[in-house]
């Protein structure tokens, strides 16, 4: 066992880092940077994108013949960690993450030549249409009827949570098409633009200031039946499979460490004699370097194509913990300066000061906003039941 | 990267396994870890035979080429089943000191019989009130000053301690337990083993009491604590691993309000999140027994990061067991409390949680190292 970069993987690295060089301009870093909530904006990540596309590398994770690049479970993750460190924005994971290999998976071949080079392009950029006012962790209690006339299904009810509705041009959604038998069986998944009549979108401002949710109602939305993935009302297994990139699948490791290192320069500024933020920091950086090495456990099974087991949910449940805990010392760090505020968002465009200062005031947006991550994607309490299936055979 | 195991080493930790499981219960660890000696020479026989108390120590040494994997596949199975024997001190520090900075001749005459199985050593190293310091008498040194709390010294043929030879340099002498003047005061810990606070009074030894004659053993020294650390938390893992089943088991059979407790969601999540931190544990060991062979800053980091992480992680493991064993978790009818005990030493042994958390926090405040990943160039040390 070791934890060597082999002469391929340190040559890999480096091509990463020249790409990075070239490619990631100053305003898209400093945007990135000053990103308060936990998704790009498509207009601040589209031209990096773009570059990794022209590269063959905006969907490296798919299959080659979509557009992959055919990479070892190691140098994904290292082009992952790699992206993290440079501060490069994240494209639309909605899309690349989520819809995308659900459609390779259940999609028609229309399906797939429509869609998917319009992900890997970056032309596209989906929202994903799963929680309703009344069923979030129940999710199979969804109520949202569509009912197949001719070649489309009507459409009526409503999402919410919906991230980024406002900024994408399709939707992925999860409809009832049948009120018969158990919850789980009558639903299915649907594909749809986000300009059909009578889509309308209203949107839900965070504790954070960030327009990131939204509402979706739909009334008597009329979406052809060909957008349906998979059999009608067999969709609750095009919703798990989905639910499993959405949970893991994507290295994370770097993003965390990204997060840990500025707040370990923000603690060098602010408060670097406190013993208490040191110890707290420390104990910080004890837990992302046990996930990490949990991560890259997962990395090498897989690269040996052993399964990593139910890894991904422990993943899930304990790094949305360590970005909050992270965001909550950053904010503790900053003791009465955190509560200074600036409303109006993006910060990228509002905010004309030294680079430190402006970080300062994405520090309280920040904190507020992470408190989603331990709820968004299954919460903690839903992980922790899948784990004591999975894990522990309860 | 690969952090896979290998055929043998996945053979070693199914051996390991099998034999402690036959040959190594809790009644059996009772009886050891209460009689007068705190070991028992038919299991250290049977170590020996099994070529363990040689594992780590190179061909050349008479030993079986093992690495810190080998060695924590097989302390990992020490803690699961509460093996009380003291490899630590005689294997791991004893060995590992007389290894890195023995003469061929002390090599000879101590590592083989370790080997054997016929000599035992501790590390006399926590310095007590007066840390000892030797003075070059002519052909002699004289060695003065008290060292607390050195584990496996009551059982030990030998012992070797570490001493102050000037301003900053350190030396390691081997005497044996007999020598006159030496004071012992032996006592068991909480967990079972056996320790001794030691007093050298104005001990006189010879020269040849030097291990390889080295004047200068402070990074030898602090490399073979850090191995004994990654060792030791490989053994509070197998600790944990044990608790956090034993605890699963006993709640799938334990009935109340007409069903097993298991079914109740709070006890279910208290138990994930005891097989969580069981898991982080076991990464943070891994990363520690990694970087022995690494650059002094690297070793540093991951021991005592895992140190730090291991002890709370223990911490909450244990008090989280006791509570969903309900009254019988406090008493010594289950082997549940002779776990915690050993967690709770491993705690304090070698630094508590807090001191290697103050270590960790001053390595990682620096934002050059708190930045890269865990991944390194090998060439680039």
């Amino acid at each position: 066992m070791d934890l060597h970069l082999s002469p391929t993987d340190l040559e890999f690295r480096d091509e990463v880092r020249r790409f990075l060089d070239e490619n990631l301009i100053p305003e898209t870093r400093r945007a990135a940077a000053l990103t308060t909530g936990f998704i790009n904006d498509p207009e601040v990540a589209i031209g990096f994108h773009r570059a990794l596309h022209r590269k063959g590398w905006s969907v490296p994770h798919w299959p080659v013949k979509y557009g992959g690049s055919g990479w070892t479970p190691v140098q994904r993750y290292l082009f992952e960690a790699e992206c993290a460190r440079a501060g490069a924005p994240i494209h639309n994971g909605a899309g690349s993450n989520m819809v995308g290999p659900v459609i390779m998976h259940f999609g028609t071949e229309e399906q797939k030549q429509q869609y998917l080079p319009r992900i890997a392009s970056g032309d596209d950029c989906w929202a994903q249409g799963y929680s309703e006012p009344g069923s979030g962790s129940d999710l199979a209690s969804l109520r949202t009827r569509a009912v197949r006339e001719g070649e489309h299904y009507v459409i009526n009810g409503q999402k919410i949570w919906t991230t980024h509705a406002h900024k994408s041009n399709r939707i992925f959604a999860l409809v009832r098409t049948s009120t018969e038998g158990k919850k789980q069986e009558g639903i299915s998944f649907l594909l749809m633009d986000m300009d059909l009549p009578g889509i309308t979108v209203r949107p839900i401002i965070g504790n954070g200031g960030d327009h990131e949710f939204n509402e979706v109602f739909f009334d008597n939305v009329r979406a052809p039946v060909a957008g349906r993935v998979g059999e009608e009302d067999k969709g609750w297994e095009v919703a798990k499979y989905l639910l499993e990139f959405e949970r893991g699948g994507n290295p994370v490791a770097g993003r965390v460490r990204a997060q840990f290192a500025r707040l370990a320069t923000l603690i060098g500024e602010k408060c670097p004699g406190d013993a208490d933020i040191a110890a707290r920091f420390g104990e910080l950086g004890t837990d992302v370097d046990a996930m990490e090495m949990i991560e890259l456990s997962a990395v090498s099974a897989l690269q040996t194509g052993a399964n990593p087991g139910p890894l991904s949910s422990l993943l899930k449940l304990r790094w949305s913990q360590i970005r909050q805990q992270l965001a909550e010392l950053a904010m503790d760090a900053l003791g009465i300066d955190a509560l200074r505020w600036i409303a109006a968002r993006p910060l990228y465009e509002t905010l004309q000061l030294p680079a430190y200062e402006e970080q300062l005031l994405a520090v309280m947006p920040r904190y507020l906003n992470y408190r989603a991550y331990t709820i968004l994607g299954g919460t903690s309490e839903i992980q922790t039941g899948i784990l004591a299936r999975s894990l522990l055979g309860l | 990267m690969n952090l896979q195991y290998t055929t043998e080493q996945n053979l070693l930790r199914e051996s390991a396994g099998k034999f402690l499981a036959a040959h190594y219960d809790y009644s059996t660890f009772q009886k050891i870890s209460g009689g007068e000696s705190g070991w028992s020479a038919a299991i250290w026989a049977e170590f020996a035979r099994l070529g363990w108390l040689g594992l780590p120590f190179a061909e050349d040494q008479g030993g079986f080429g093992g690495g810190a994997i080998e060695v924590a596949i097989l302390m990992e199975a020490f803690g699961r089943s509460l093996v009380i024997e003291p490899y630590l001190a005689t294997v791991i520090l004893g060995g590992g000191l007389v290894s890195a900075l023995g003469s061929q001749n002390q090599r000879e005459s101590l590592l083989l019989p370790l080997i054997e199985g016929s000599l035992q050593l501790a590390f006399a190293h926590d310095d007590g009130t007066a840390p000892v310091m030797a003075k070059r008498s002519g052909s002699n040194y004289v060695l003065s000053g008290a060292k607390k709390a050195v584990l496996g010294a009551p059982g030990a043929d030998q012992v070797l301690v570490s001493a102050a030879l000037g301003k900053d340099t350190a030396g390691v002498f081997v005497l044996p337990k007999s020598t006159p003047g030496l004071a012992i005061r032996a006592y068991p810990m909480v967990h079972g083993a056996r320790a001794a606070d030691l007093d050298f009074g104005d001990i006189v030894v010879p020269a040849s009491a030097l291990l390889g004659a080295n004047e200068d053993a402070a990074s030898a020294i602090a490399r073979v604590i850090d191995s004994a650390i990654a060792a030791l938390s490989a053994d509070a893992v197998g600790a944990m691993n044990a608790m956090v089943a034993t605890t699963v088991e006993y709640t799938k059979t334990r009935v109340q309000f007409g069903q097993p407790i298991a079914r109740f969601q709070a006890l279910q999540h208290r138990m994930v999140d005891m097989k969580v931190r069981e898991e982080e544990a076991r990464a943070s060991c891994l990363f520690a027994t990694l970087s022995l062979a690494g650059p002094v800053a690297q070793r540093a980091r991951a021991v005592s990061g895992a140190k730090a992480k291991i002890g709370r992680c223990a911490r909450s493991v244990h008090q989280a067991a006791i509570q969903l064993h309900g009254a019988i978790g406090t008493t010594n009818e289950l082997s549940l409390g002779a776990y915690a005990k050993r967690l709770l030493a491993y705690e304090t042994l070698f630094g508590t949680t807090r001191e290697h958390l103050r270590r960790y926090a001053a390595i990682i405040a620096d934002p050059a190292i708190a930045a890269p990943g865990l991944l390194y160039d090998p060439a680039g040390l």
